[in-house]
């Protein structure tokens, strides 16, 4: 009779520690240096002390004369501490080529196929359980890193010659800003001679910081003048200023945080059953009426622009990084020299990072240095996306080269905060038969186990379903203490490594649209993996990876007959309202 | 992102170019050969391997270039000019012979199913759109035994908590039967909202006799009847698109083996072609 249990150690969160030379000569050097020194071990608990963290969660990296640490673009888990020598960052793009970008190996047709024929038929059968235990192997160096860049950069002073860059001393640190917010790299940098950074993933940072004001407001002041500084250089009506003016905007510039950025734990209000959160229980960031006092730019996050309507209020459009808000107000009152009104409200949902530029400093700095061109520019560039009653309105002005969509659909995307979603599964309904070859050749291509279930919030004849949608801000990543969940590095889209997932289900609790799933997992006998010291089964994590291995794309939509499915970025309402207009 | 009616434009143009340029050919072949039968034999014979091509690709796992919406494409436009390739392959004329008779009644019967398909297809998604939940055909028997629970759970309750029977009387009666079985094959061809508008008018009729306790209950049963209609709504249609399917694609099998004998006894008796 085939054995229908396998007992075996649970995985733990440092089972995989983020370096394997990490000493503890290391570790006691470490905590004779800033910042190390200042915090008190005594605030950590027995399970999570700060030695431990120092440990499992930080390495020590040698980079030679211009390696680079740190891609732009690249989606980066870590933060970055200067221990020795110095590292350039590179404020101006660099290009791709330069930055030694290799397109991505992804499967060819015949190795899939043979992928596929000698996969095992049980659903969810894994050869090794994690990096450190496994019941076959022991082959921590197959566990994948997603983080790890070593790329080197030729001929550095050529390179940089011209470029804008900042250098940075020992002591200093870098890469907070990516690690913390989900969000890809600004910069680039590099090694400026023989360097040694200590790599500190956002697990173990964010442990330090909960329990360190002095290391969090640091870290919080890092932030704050990075993000500000790298923000107002890619705004593109500020762009063209003289540095002056944009040094005299960036010193009035006020820094803002509307929400709170771990957006999914407290009220889980997507959860089935749930109902959506009301337009006025959301953070109020500029009231409608108000007399207007400045630009609001976003800098991460999403906005609500309502306008009231009846008892309620109606939802225009939602802005998302980079876009801005109250320009035309801004303008008007320059030039009435009496401040306009708003014409719409705008709150946060969920979390939102906001930079304001007062009103004066628009027009002494700004409004005199750039053209009216570029004004006009900015504001076609900024136009928000809007919805068709809205934009017929001002079809001259704002949002009239943007896709349009009905307002119920925009306020069904913005009220469940869907517009998050940049690979989401939509599903025409009119058009699905129900036949399940999206769900079959899902689960063909992933352990027999589909990655994604065919329900979900329905608009109308339309069905976004319970697939990972690899959003704008996943915050199913804020808990997992082990980075097993994590950004693609290349393609940005959100993956779990399964052998450093330890199957606490915090990830499956954070996804406030309720996209992963946590799976038992057996032998090649089918014998269920059962943890040595709960009795209980072991589970990992499983989501949609978008078939990031496969040629071709997603499974999912290249099975579907009837071009009823679609892997579509719902916060492009262009691209929504092409595909609902086909 | 080319829209459905110009893609379909397309294809009908190019079905009709393909069409016309067969039937030239057919038609040449005819005057100079005296008959064409082995060419649209063979041409008919192709359409429909390629046809059934379309279920292999169906349970190919791994996506190939072409997607499986542009293989429906094709497989509905050939599908169609197979039964010109077929018309003109038996001269438009109801064919004699055992082989002959049951292979031209195989492939009608194909291609009917086909297009009862495409009909079906096209027309259900809609219906299914309008029932206001999403379900999963294979969860449909635990969803119905959820609600038969809730709605058994709701009607004792009053009978326990309030010792009156007045909706116990009705629900034994007349939802029972309605919650615990399944609605029989003439539903299942034919779903119509009759007993469910008869059952909810029925339990409007009885609320006027009802206590506080029952009518609370009744407010409950108003729901899960609707529920359970849409349930069996939905059993319903989705199991007939899978029925469909299985009869067209379990006609392909006959098709090929009995069309393949025709092919072989053709050239047996043509002369020794082979
Ligand atoms: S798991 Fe959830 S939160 Fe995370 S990327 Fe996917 S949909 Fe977004
Ligand atoms: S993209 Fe791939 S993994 Fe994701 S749902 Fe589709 S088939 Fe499954
Ligand atoms: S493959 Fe397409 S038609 Fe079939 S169930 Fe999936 S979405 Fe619906």
């Amino acid at each position: 009779m085939p054995q229908l249990e396998i007992i075996v150690d649970r995985p733990q969160r440092w089972d995989v520690p983020f370096g394997d030379a990490m000493r503890d000569e290391d570790v006691d050097q470490l905590l004779l240096v800033e910042p190390f020194r200042s915090i008190d071990p005594s605030r950590f608990p027995a399970a999570l002390p700060m030695r431990g963290i120092l440990k499992n969660d930080s390495r020590i990296n040698v980079y030679q004369d211009g390696s680079i640490v740190v891609r732009e673009g690249d989606y980066g888990n870590s933060a970055f501490l200067v221990l020795r020598g110095k590292v350039q960052v590179v404020l101006e793009g660099l290009g791709r080529e330069v930055l030694g970008w290799q397109p991505s190996q992804k499967k060819g047709f015949v190795e899939s196929m043979a992928a596929w024929w000698r996969s095992p038929r049980l659903p969810e059968v894994r050869d090794r359980l994690s990096a450190g235990s496994s019941w076959t192997t022991n082959n921590r160096d197959q566990v994948e890193d997603l983080a790890q860049t070593r790329v080197f950069l030729q001929d550095v002073p050529r390179v940089l010659d011209g470029s804008w860059s900042m250098t940075l001393h020992q002591g200093e640190i870098f890469g907070e800003l990516a690690a913390l917010t989900r969000a890809p790299r600004m910069v680039t940098v590099v090694a400026e001679g023989e360097t040694v950074l200590l790599e500190l993933r956002w697990q173990g940072l964010r442990d330090l910081m909960r329990r360190t004001d002095a290391l969090r407001e640091h870290i919080e002041g890092l932030y704050r003048e990075n993000s500000l500084h790298v923000h107002l250089r890619e705004t593109p009506l500020l762009a063209q200023l003289p540095s002056e003016s944009l040094a005299a905007v960036a010193d009035a510039t006020i820094f803002e945080t509307h929400g709170d950025f771990e957006w999914q734990s407290p009220v889980e209000p997507y959860a089935p059953g749930r109902q959506p959160e009301t337009v006025m229980n959301e953070p109020l960031i500029v009231e409608e009426g108000t007399p207007c006092e400045g630009l609001v730019l976003v800098r991460s996050g999403f906005a609500r622009l309502s306008h009231r309507f009846g008892d309620g209020h109606r939802t225009l459009a939602y802005l998302g990084k980079g876009q801005v808000y109250g320009l035309a107000e801004t303008i008007q009152t320059s030039l009435n020299q009496e401040p306009a009104a708003m014409s719409s409200s705008l709150r946060a949902l969920g979390y939102v990072d906001v930079l304001r530029i007062p009103q004066a400093v628009l027009e002494e700095h700004v409004f005199p240095n750039v053209s009216q061109q570029a004004i006009q520019d900015a504001a076609a560039k900024h136009a928000f996306y809007c919805t068709k009653n809205h934009c017929e309105k001002q079809s001259e002005s704002l949002g009239a080269e943007q896709g349009q969509v009905e307002t119920p659909l925009l306020e069904f995307l913005v009220e469940r905060r869907l517009i998050n979603g940049q690979q989401s599964m939509l599903i025409d309904l009119d058009r699905c038969t129900r036949c399940d070859d999206c769900v079959r050749a899902c689960a063909a291509t992933h352990d027999n186990n589909p990655r994604f279930v065919r329900q979900g919030q329905r608009h109308g004849s339309y069905l976004v379903a319970h697939a990972c949608m690899h959003c704008v801000d996943p915050v199913c990543m804020i808990g997992c203490p082990t980075g097993a969940i994590g950004r693609d590095t290349e393609s940005g889209s959100v993956r779990i490594n399964d052998l450093t997932c330890i199957g606490c289900s915090t990830c499956a609790n954070s996804c406030p649209y309720d996209n992963i799933r946590m799976t038992e997992v057996c032998d090649r006998h089918g014998a269920i993996a059962i943890d040595k010291t709960t009795q209980q089964p072991i589970y990992k994590a499983t989501k949609c990876d978008l078939c990031s291995d496969l040629a071709g794309g997603p499974a999912c939509q290249h099975a579907c007959p009837h071009d009823a499915l679609v892997r579509i970025d719902l916060g492009n309402l262009g691209e929504l309202s092409r595909w609902v207009d086909r | 992102m080319i829209s459905f009616a110009s893609r379909r434009l397309q294809s009908v143009a190019l079905t009709i170019v393909v069409l016309a340029c067969v039937a030239y050919w057919t038609h040449w072949q005819g005057s100079v050969f005296e008959h064409s039968a082995f060419g649209t034999g063979y041409l008919l014979l192709a359409a429909i391997l390629f046809l059934t091509l379309y279920n292999l690709r169906k349970k190919m796992p791994i996506p190939l270039w072409v997607t499986s919406t542009d293989w429906l494409q094709a497989h509905i436009y050939v599908g169609f000019s197979s039964a010109v390739f077929f018309g003109l392959h038996i001269g438009w004329r109801i064919p004699d012979g055992f082989i002959e008779g049951t292979l031209a009644g195989l492939y009608l019967a194909t291609f009917v199913s086909g297009l009862v398909g495409l009909y079906w297809t096209r027309t259900i998604p809609h219906k299914l759109a309008r029932v206001s939940e999403e379900v999963i055909f294979e969860r449909i028997p635990r969803l119905r035994s959820r609600l038969r629970a809730k709605a058994e759970q709701a009607v004792l309750t009053t009978v326990r908590s309030a010792g009156v029977t007045t909706l116990g009387e009705f629900y034994g009666n007349r939802l029972q039967d309605f919650f615990e079985n399944s609605r029989g094959l003439r539903y299942f061809l034919r779903p119509t909202s009759r007993l469910r508008k008869s059952l909810l008018a029925e339990l409007t009729e009885v609320s006027r006799y009802l206590s506080e306790p029952e009518r609370q209950a009744s407010e409950l049963l108003f729901a899960l009847i609707r529920k359970r209609d849409d349930l069996d709504f939905h059993a319903a249609l989705q199991w007939r698109l899978k029925m469909w399917l299985f009869v067209h694609i379990g006609l392909t099998y006959p098709l090929i083996i009995v069309a393949s004998l025709h092919g072989l006894l053709a050239h047996l008796f043509d002369g020794g072609a082979l």
